[in-house]
């Protein structure tokens, strides 16, 4: 079984020469490896679950970028000592991060890692004039647990029927005059008034199943984890519930909106607070176009069992 | 990772001799394919560019033509075509894969219009009615469905799921349309932009019967060192995207670092260089192709009997390379129960992968048109 070593998340809120998605994930994965004193040669495996990033680049992998720019083993070594690092991304809107952790934490289960990396960040591409996220990036170090908790389950659903309410593409834009250039490929974001509903709605029928099949009920849920994308997410699928909104982990405010990175930004609001350490039983919930909803669930020990090391 | 033995071994790995045990073994249960009939030839390319080249791009790369999407085609019809292949050569229903990883570089959908959200696994499993799949999209520039493979075996292997389908729709030769407006030279960093071809495929992975071999070994690293060599983006210049590769430092860094991977997984495996029967390389160009085969032969001793070019006709299909080949390849009966095929890729980051399994009756329900 896998567990959250450390979480860390930056922001890049200045109004000119804001950070990418690169350099977001670069310092987010440098200030969790410094969190938790351990050198970017441990990672065996780096996931990132961004989506939007400078130039929109498609190929290589950011991951593999991220890799290099932190020196995860970038290079081959002879040394019988060393290991070597795999990156990739994973493309699953705002339910990324959750995707990313159940393979990551898969992984760890069948022994295949023993160090996942999870990274997520979002930057305006650039051209997009009313890019609705803010330019933020997160990470998280998974590791095998001693006491045989953390993780214990994951679910996904998708309901194709609302997939209208969020697209976004890059398009080819034509010129009218061309000049120096015959047109423009841009990304193009459309996501409708209905999506904030359509999240809550479809994320409230995946909770309420997901609790039960683990043979929990709501009130057994400490901490509730989720995307900070619509807004008021966490606060309407809450409301749905009749869920406390003193066991919402509430993001700093840079990361309102955030996108695929919002889950990890509640997470380190939630580790900083003590309410992460404090909960029992811990329950993400992201969303994400599609809709999709992808919910994990994460069991710690006792605080007595931790003292007793059992 | 270590082995069980405390023994570091540079790539990650599933199954071989580094790998804890598993509670079961993956197998490739069916593949599909999805090829469009429209035909460009290399002759056709090259007339279409904008400058005056002087390239003999045929000779340079062996390649005399490439499928191309028609206007109606695109990343997403080609995958759900393959997928749509998959399932009829298939003992599963749409409905029972339990997860659908789409892998493909390209990810257009409506024509020339790249999808980022919803992801296009989302689309493709609605299209075939893998209604309870988990779903989501795995990038990881030409290894993408091998890294697919990579995911979804482990969640097999761990007993986690039965079954589940990977799959790749590459809309592609727009990086070549775009590349004909700017090429110069033979040194333009946009060639390689011309040997590419559209194609989609679909594997379904499943729990294997005990006592099968199935896929062995399936091992990645990413050399990132190299992440830079080929960079694909949003083309400045038309509908689609541009790629430029140093192809020249790729194929160095390749020659360089491979081999010893290579000769690593194979002793994972539990087998010789000798056991192997077919080596499937990514394929680039019939030189790189045949460079490769003569370095792994002199500096390790790998002589397969089959080091499979299929490039003349099909070019370089990005993600789908590997599994066209062998989709081709199960088409004309070539294989014999037992042969052990090795799946070898290096992709853009640089990623470094090979897959290794042992052909069983997967075989039977090709090559009977």
């Amino acid at each position: 079984m896998a567990i959250i070593e450390c979480a860390a998340v930056v922001a890049s809120n200045r109004r000119f020469l804001k950070k990418g998605a690169l350099q977001l994930a670069d310092d987010a994965i440098g200030e969790c490896l410094e969190r938790a004193n351990r050198s970017a040669t441990d990672i065996d495996l780096l996931v990132n679950a961004g989506i939007y990033r400078e130039k929109n680049l498609a190929e290589p992998a950011l991951a593999a970028m991220i890799q290099e720019d932190i020196g995860a083993n970038p290079e081959q070594s002879s040394d019988d000592h060393s290991h070597g690092t795999f990156s990739f991304d994973v493309a699953n809107g705002g339910c990324g991060v959750v995707t990313a952790f159940e393979f990551v934490a898969g992984f760890i289960e069948s022994k295949t890692i023993e160090l996942g990396a999870v990274v997520a960040s979002d930057s305006n591409p650039g051209g997009v004039e009313a890019f609705p996220f803010p330019n933020a990036g997160g990470a998280v170090l998974l590791r095998p647990s001693p006491l045989g908790k953390g993780f214990t389950a994951f679910t996904s659903a998708t309901f194709p029927e609302f997939s209208g309410n969020f697209e976004s593409a890059i398009v080819w834009h034509p010129h009218a005059h061309p000049v120096f250039s015959e047109g423009t490929n841009v990304l193009a974001v459309a996501i409708g008034d209905e999506f904030t509903l359509r999240a809550s709605e479809c994320s409230e029928v995946v909770v309420r199943r997901f609790v039960e099949e683990n043979g929990l009920g709501l009130g057994d849920i400490d901490l509730l984890i989720a995307s900070t994308y619509p807004r008021t997410f966490a606060a309407d699928l809450a409301k749905r519930l009749a869920f406390p909104s003193d066991r919402i982990a509430v993001p700093e405010d840079r990361f309102a909106g955030a996108h695929a990175v919002g889950a990890i930004a509640s997470l380190d609001a939630a580790i900083r607070s003590g309410q992460f350490s404090r909960a029992r039983n811990v329950l993400f919930v992201t969303v994400g176009a599609g809709v999709t909803v992808a919910a994990a669930l994460y069991r710690q020990p006792s605080p007595d069992r931790i003292l007793r090391g059992a | 990772m270590r082995d069980l033995e405390g023994k570091q071994h540079w790539m990650l790995y599933e199954g071989g001799r580094a790998a804890a045990a598993a509670a079961h073994a993956g197998r490739f249960e069916s593949l599909g394919l999805a090829l469009p009939e429209k035909r460009l030839t290399t002759d056709e390319l090259l007339r279409s560019t904008k400058h005056s080249t002087g390239i003999d791009l045929e000779k340079l790369t062996g390649i005399r033509e490439r499928r191309i999407c028609s206007e109606d085609e695109d990343s997403f019809t080609l995958a759900v075509a393959a997928a749509r292949d998959c399932l009829a050569h298939s003992a599963y229903g749409a409905r029972d894969l339990e997860m659908l990883v789409s892998c493909s570089i390209s990810k257009n959908k409506g024509g020339v219009r790249h999808r980022l959200e919803p992801p296009l696994s989302l689309s493709i499993k609605e299209a075939i009615g893998a209604n309870q799949a988990k779903s989501f999209d795995i990038s990881n520039a030409c290894s993408g469905m091998m890294t697919g493979v990579f995911v979804l075996n482990d969640f097999i292997r761990r007993g986690a799921i039965r079954c589940g389908m990977v799959v790749s729709g590459e809309y592609i030769s727009n990086l070549g349309a775009n590349a004909a407006k700017k090429i110069r030279s033979v040194l333009s960093p946009q060639l390689a932009s011309l040997t590419l071809g559209d194609a989609g495929v679909a594997a379904i992975v499943a729990r294997a019967a005990e006592g099968s071999r199935g896929i062995r070994v399936v091992a990645f690293t990413t050399l990132s060192e190299h992440s830079r060599l080929c960079v694909g983006v949003p083309s400045s210049v038309g509908p689609g995207a541009s790629m430029y590769t140093d192809a020249r430092a790729i194929h160095r860094v390749t020659l360089e670092d491979a081999p010893a991977l290579l000769a690593d997984v194979i002793d994972q495996s539990g087998l010789d260089l000798g056991d192997i029967d077919y080596a499937i390389p990514h394929q680039t160009s019939k030189r790189a192709i045949e460079k490769g085969a003569r370095e792994l032969a002199e500096r390790l001793g790998f002589r397969p009997r089959h080091f499979v070019d299929n490039i003349a006709e099909r070019g370089n299909t990005a993600t789908t390379t590997h599994f066209v080949a062998l989709y081709e390849f199960l088409e004309k009966r070539a294989f014999a129960a037992g042969d052990t095929i090795a799946l070898i890729s290096v992709a853009s980051g640089l990623e470094v992968g090979v897959l290794v399994f042992e052909m069983d009756e997967l075989m039977e329900r090709y090559g009977h048109h």
